[in-house]
């Protein structure tokens, strides 16, 4: 077992964790941050997307480990109080989710694909959410929430 | 209780509707996009243990010995289970009731006309292992990791056998034999239609044009892997499954059965469900085993698939090989049609629903006065095939819509003009083919018109033009498509209106994504003249939704509202009388409309949640939960949404690279209840066809049997940078056979992808010498067909 500190979605954590632990595991099995899912073993899906360090990354094939002293935000974290973040409130409005098995993923990437390109044009949507799998929705609405959370968060 | 609906249509016209129609966000969403949702794995039990399945490396091997000694000694190992402990222990098997039951399915039977051989599904075999997957053993162990390494040194002392994994070559004489029973591993065969008249038509024809098409093996992956947790109770003597399926019900009952155990000890927790499109509408073995393993361990069992196994054990989809012929007049009008669909139903028989779906819909949208079908299957040691959004229906619309535009090719008809020719037309509804299936209703004529104006099909040559001087072409293509919505017959709704103002609504549909808790609040508040706030819609646990049929074939909107609408008609009848009792007068002098109880010609009123409050004073002591009603129906009659897709695509020669440019889709799904859901269903279905299509196939390695494709790196599900916007449309026609005329969305527009896509890439290379290529269109099989056409 070996001593891990980091912070998850602001509040301090201090856990204590087989080396072999993934930060998945370490989120869902040992905090209960179920929101993120494991979709896939060889990182294609994106279901497991957080943020390191305001980094988007599969949390499936990072050990917890090195987010050792990290920023670590979930789904669960994105939301300020009640209010939801621009991308939520664009997914629910857009039907851009039905199962809702990729969505915490999806949404997290697609977060950080904002903050790299603030007003990505349809194409450059569609190529950012490459890493991330959708089943259900044939991405359609999915492009169509983040052009419009685009939109939304560059007027306010 | 049953009752057999009585229909009142003018009830229902459509100024009736408030909420129904209009594209509402949906409710589930909010936990969903917030991380809260509820989906298998995230349960867990105090004490859980973990079970990993030992599973066959081989096709197809007979078990000699199962030596776990070792393995049992290991680090956290709890127990390790084979197959024969589970017949010591009295375990039955998975009845799959595989054959499709409702009136209107036409019977599929055994070679000659019997009963036809399942092949049984013990929950570990102790025979043989009949595909690369099969579980052997089970491992249940304290942690996940502690469990998968006892399990690499559990020793199955296999003997290999020949293995056969092509439904053509099981068929051959000599095969490898999948089931001692069937010795030539044909399970099913039967015809359909008229021979007779066929062969008549077809000596007589101007034109006949033949075609084979292999639909190959696809698997659904919903991207939520298959899970289930165990629990058993002692004291109570109660077993507790949490797995995510399409209907809890069935699956209770199934498990019971293979347990050997009373279905009213099991009880199955369903809420979140990550996807499914027909790979979860089944049992697993898992299911039984980890309940058993709960019981003789005394700890709960939980079994999480890997995204690997689930490659390999996951019922799988479609895999029919169907030869179509079509005899045409010399002014092409269609005279008759022949198919042979040969289903590979895998190492046994889980569900023939593919196969039955599609015979009696060969003739698609067209008017084909006579048919023959032959509808046969075949063993072969490979994963069990199971129902796959559209389940048999795009399979057959393939070959037909393929066969049509080949036809128009070789024949010089204008592709467009032949279909228009030979379509059913409005007038002709309700319509009965070649098979005795009758149409309800629909205007196909009109989705084709819509679609090519949607699709600009005229402005084609330009645009094609200018493709070209990008060094690409540019192919277009066209497919209608009907297809049927049947599904099991009965369904049951509990409604509940409380005097605190909400109605509660208990279903047996059970959704993996659709939005019934949206929609079906949309359809009981437009009904009860109220809010759609105030409904709640309860499903997925058994102990308390009693009955119902799960969400597949299209079924859960149709029965759903079906059963609402009956409910609620019991309800109203109830109310009068409870009303006309409270004032003192005769029921016929209360009035209902708008969600109110009148006085006629006085000025006495009530609501819903009036009366329930009355009610729930006079039951005193009793039940004060307010009006309620239980409401079971049954139907057996099909619908059949229909529709069409329009496609351009461009294509690459050099590279064999295909991108689709342009889609549309044009969809009759009944009365659109909303409409924000099912333009989601319809995307969703595009791109399901569209991997199909382009990517996806379950490859066997023709020298070892072995799957290849056992990840999303070497299996192609769509991804977002390779699908276009899509444009959709409806062309409402509602059904005449329930109060709602409610069809079906969310797999129609699977139904027509494969050809259209096809149809287009072929389109685009028809001057190269190509007349068809096989699914997938992967850039090198595109590369490859131009490179056989060319010689
Ligand atoms: S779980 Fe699939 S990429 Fe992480
Ligand atoms: S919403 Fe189901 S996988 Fe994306």
């Amino acid at each position: 077992m070996i001593p891990l500190q980091l912070k998850v979605n602001g509040e301090p954590v201090a856990a204590e964790i087989e080396p072999a632990t993934l930060l998945v595991e370490l989120l869902r099995d040992q905090l209960g941050l179920t929101g993120t899912h494991v979709g896939c073993d060889t990182s294609q899906c994106g279901c497991c997307v957080v943020h390191v360090d305001g980094v988007a990354l599969k949390s499936c094939t990072l050990l917890a480990i090195s987010a050792q002293g990290s920023d670590v935000v979930t789904i669960e974290g994105l939301a300020t109080g009640a209010t939801l973040h621009p991308m939520q409130k664009a997914f629910h409005e857009c039907h851009a989710l039905q199962c809702g098995y990729c969505t915490p993923g999806m949404i997290m990437s697609a977060v950080a694909l904002l903050e790299r390109n603030p007003d990505p044009n349809e194409a450059e949507v569609r190529e950012g959410l490459e890493g991330n799998l959708c089943r259900c929705t044939g991405y359609h609405n999915i492009v169509r929430a983040v052009l419009a959370a685009a939109a939304e968060m560059r007027g306010g | 209780m049953t009752d057999e609906l009585e229909l009142k249509f003018d009830a229902l016209a459509v100024g009736a509707f408030k909420s129904v129609g209009r594209p509402v966000a949906r409710r589930e969403d909010l936990r969903l996009i917030t991380g809260k949702g509820r989906f298998t794995d995230d349960f867990n039990e105090p004490g859980q243990v973990v079970a990993v399945l030992v599973r066959s490396p081989y096709p197809h091997a007979r078990i000699n010995r199962i030596d776990s000694d070792t393995a049992k000694q290991m680090p956290g190992v709890l127990a390790i289970y084979t197959g024969e402990d589970c017949r010591a222990d009295g375990l039955g098997i998975i009845s799959h009731s595989p054959v499709p039951s409702t009136r209107s399915d036409l019977k599929l039977t055994a070679p000659g006309g019997g009963a036809i051989f399942e092949g049984p599904h013990a929950l570990l075999p102790v025979d043989k292992a009949r595909h690369v997957g099969e579980g052997i053993a089970m491992v249940v162990a304290e942690s996940h990791r502690q469990a998968l390494d006892a399990a690499e040194h559990v020793r199955v002392d296999y003997e290999p056998l020949p293995w056969v994994a092509d439904s053509a070559v099981a068929i051959r004489d000599g095969a490898p034999t999948v089931w001692d029973e069937v010795p030539n591993n044909v399970c099913v065969d039967t015809r359909f239609g008229d021979t007779a008249a066929t062969d008549a038509a077809f000596a007589s024809a101007a034109h006949v044009i033949e075609m084979e098409f292999p639909i190959q093996r696809v698997t659904a992956t919903p991207l939520e892997p298959r899970a289930a947790l165990g629990q058993y109770d002692e004291a109570s003597g109660r077993y507790t499954l949490n797995a995510g399926s399409n209907g809890a019900v069935t699956h209770k009952r199934q498990i019971a059965g293979a347990l050997n155990v009373d279905p009213e000890n099991i009880r199955v927790l369903c809420f979140d469900v990550g996807g499914n499109f027909g790979t979860k509408n089944r049992v697993y073995v898992e299911f039984g085993l980890v309940l058993w393993a709960a019981r003789k361990i005394g700890r709960p069992v939980k079994f999480l698939a890997t995204r690997s196994e689930s490659f390999l054990s996951d019922y799988q989809g479609r895999d029919l090989l169907t030869r179509v012929e079509l005899a045409l007049d010399a002014d092409g009008t269609f005279l008759a049609y022949r198919a042979s669909n040969l289903s590979n139903v895998g190492a046994r028989i889980v569900s023939l629903s593919p196969l039955g779906k599609g015979a009696p819909l060969v003739t698609g949208s067209y008017r084909i006065p006579a048919a023959e079908v032959r509808a046969w299957a075949a063993f072969t040691t490979t994963t069990p095939t199971q129902a796959y959004r559209s389940s048999g229906r795009p399979e057959v619309i393939h070959a037909l819509e393929r066969i049509i535009d080949t036809a128009a090719h070789r024949l010089g008809f204008d592709p467009i003009a032949l279909r228009r020719k030979n379509l059913v037309s409005s007038e002709e509804m309700p319509y009965t083919n070649a098979f005795g299936i009758t149409y309800d209703s629909g205007d196909y004529i009109k989705s084709m018109d819509i679609a090519l104006r949607l699709a600009d099909w005229d402005g084609f040559e330009a645009r094609a033009l200018a493709v070209r001087e990008r060094g690409l072409r540019l192919g277009r293509g066209f497919a209608n498509y009907v297809e049927s919505s049947i599904g099991a017959p009965r369904e049951r709704v509990d409604m509940t209106i409380s005097p605190a103002g909400r109605v509660e609504v208990v279903v047996g549909t059970q959704p993996t994504g659709q939005g019934h808790e949206t929609s079906f609040a949309q359809v009981t508040a437009d009904l009860l003249g109220i809010d759609a706030n105030a409904v709640d819609i309860v499903y997925g646990d058994t102990d308390i939704v009693a009955e119902g049929g799960g969400s597949h074939s299209g079924r859960s909107m149709r029965h759903a509202s079906t059963a609402i609408y009956g409910a609620i008609e019991k309800l109203k009848v109830y109310a009068i009388e409870l009303a006309a009792d409270v004032w003192g007068i005769e029921t016929q002098a209360i009035g209902y409309g708008d969600g109110r109880f009148v006085e006629t010609g006085g000025a006495r009123r009530f609501d819903w949640f009036e009366l329930a409050a009355l009610e729930a004073e006079r039951a005193g002591g009793g039940d004060q939960r307010g009006l309620r009603i239980s409401h079971s129906h049954e139907m057996h009659t099909p619908v059949f949404p229909n529709g069409c897709a329009a496609c351009e695509v461009e294509v690459d020669t050099e590279t064999g690279f295909v991108r689709i440019t342009k889609y549309v889709a044009v969809d009759d799904v009944g009365r659109v209840i909303n409409p924000l859901i099912v333009d989601g269903q319809t995307h969703g279905s595009i791109a399901t066809g569209a991997g199909q299509a382009l990517w996806e196939q379950c490859y066997t390695d023709p020298d070892s049997g072995q799957p290849l494709s056992g990840s999303f790196m070497d299996y192609g599900i769509p991804r977002a940078d390779e699908m276009p916007s899509f444009i959709t449309a409806f062309n409402e026609v509602p059904s005449p056979t329930n109060p709602l005329g409610v069809k079906s969305g969310g797999e129609g527009p699977t139904t027509a992808a494969l050809a259209v896509i096809i149809n287009a890439i072929v389109d685009a290379l028809r001057d190269l010498g190509v007349d068809d290529i096989p699914m997938p269109a992967t850039p090198f099989q595109v590369w490859q067909s131009i490179r056989d056409a060319q010689g």
